[in-house]
């Protein structure tokens, strides 16, 4: 029964990340014939932090792994595209992108240079700016080594 | 006169070459790109060397041909972030390098690119789509969904009239959140939607989160340029404070419950 709700689970989480992959490549002017990719990256990446968050990883963790997932299949696709793989990857990772921490720090800065300084504003700033830098460093060098390993000096399309 | 002539073919694969490189940085490429396919561009042209410098609102670039060395500057304006035109400039240099294009078509295919938009309901629809499954993915019920749905769409719109109406990028910034909060908060104290998790705000301004610079910014860190790199994470947080700004005036005017 464990493993029906989570395989559910999943697929619920891929959908849901397929949407806001092809919406922000929109915003980013992706050409259409990369849309598609796009999508499935996206449900691909986020489906593998949904697991490995499930498994007990930690969430900074999961989101390594899953962008440098993101970041290898990218440099495949992009060979018979003909085209930087960030061109659809950076959209692809998008979905994990922590703005909620990041809006959350930001916020309770503003607060806190509002109403005075408080210890439970503090906390959240700390936490929420060290979680989403970490998750923002986490996903950009995720999505590079893949690059910088593979093909460390020859061009990679 | 053999010796003008070369000075003159070397000129205009310089411009060219910086042409490249400013497509790229213009159009939200990461530094090491515009400088791979600048150089790239270059000797498949047929330079000896090209060396450049990258700064957030300039490029410097100059070839060397024979000892013969020619440096031209431009200055930068962000036209917002395009991956069409990105891919198309890196089909123009791959195809150059193949000699499938001499300098002159270089220059044709230049004069050519056009930036792709998409058309702008259908970008609304699919923002507001977007913001909506975030709010689900973060444990904020269908209902919550929907609201997210509403107040993302109507920002994205007032966000996209306002960028072709050339606002400052902060102040566009700002304006859109105090409309995304303000729609969504309004609509959370519905008595319809009494329950619904205080999320539903938080993720209707998820479209003004600045994913592609701050990325950007790591990269271009990572890979050693620093400046740009930095110059980059600046301007995300900036339009981040902007963000909140708009986010606390909202919440202020109309004394809602806040999303923490």
């Amino acid at each position: 029964m464990d493993v029906i709700w989570f395989l559910l689970a999943l697929i619920q989480d891929m959908l849901l990340a397929a949407i806001p992959a092809v919406g922000f490549a929109m915003v980013f002017n992706v050409p259409h014939r990369a849309l598609p990719w796009c999508a499935l990256l996206g449900a691909i990446g986020h489906g593998t932090r949904f697991a490995m968050v499930y498994w007990g990883f930690n969430i900074e963790w999961s989101t390594f792994v899953a962008s440098m997932l993101v970041g290898s299949i990218g440099i495949h696709w992009s060979r018979w595209y003909l085209a930087h793989p960030k061109v659809f990857t950076v959209a692809a990772v998008i979905p994990m992108f922590p703005g909620i921490s990041a809006y959350t720090a930001m916020i309770s800065a503003v607060k806190i240079g509002h109403l005075g300084y408080s210890e439970e504003l503090m906390i959240l700033l700390l936490t929420n700016f060290l979680k989403a830098s970490s998750i923002v460093g986490a996903l950009s060098i995720g999505l590079s080594i893949p690059g910088l390993w593979i093909y460390r000096k020859r061009p990679r399309v | 006169m053999q010796m003008q002539e070369d000075q003159s073919s070397q000129r205009a694969i310089t411009r060219l070459c910086i042409q490249c490189g400013l497509f790229l940085l213009q159009h939200g490429a990461e530094s090491a790109l515009v400088e791979e396919l600048s150089t790239r561009l270059g000797l498949a042209l047929g330079m000896d060397s090209v060396e450049s410098s990258i700064s957030s609102n300039a490029i410097v670039l100059t070839t060397i041909k024979d000892g013969q060395c020619l440096t031209s500057t431009r200055k930068n304006s962000d036209r917002g972030i395009n991956m069409h035109v990105v891919t198309e400039v890196q089909h123009i240099v791959i195809m150059t390098e193949h000699k499938l294009l001499d300098a002159r078509d270089v220059e044709k295919r230049f004069a050519q690119v056009k930036p792709l938009r998409y058309p702008r309901w259908l970008v609304t629809v699919m923002v507001g789509l977007s913001c909506a499954c975030f709010c689900r993915l973060n444990n904020g019920g269908w209902d919550g969904a929907f609201i997210t749905f509403c107040a993302s769409s109507v920002a994205m719109y007032v966000r996209l009239v306002l960028v072709n109406r050339h606002m400052h990028p902060q102040i566009n910034f700002c304006i859109t959140a105090f409309v995304a909060t303000t729609v969504s908060g309004l609509m959370l104290t519905l008595p319809v939607f009494i329950h619904t998790p205080t999320v539903a705000m938080a993720a209707s301004v998820l479209l003004l989160v600045p994913g592609f610079p701050l990325i950007n910014a790591v990269a271009d860190m990572f890979k050693g340029h620093i400046n740009t790199g930095l110059a980059r994470w600046a301007i995300a947080s900036l339009l981040t404070l902007a963000t909140c700004i708009g986010v606390v005036m909202a919440m202020t005017l109309w004394g809602l419950r806040g999303w923490m």
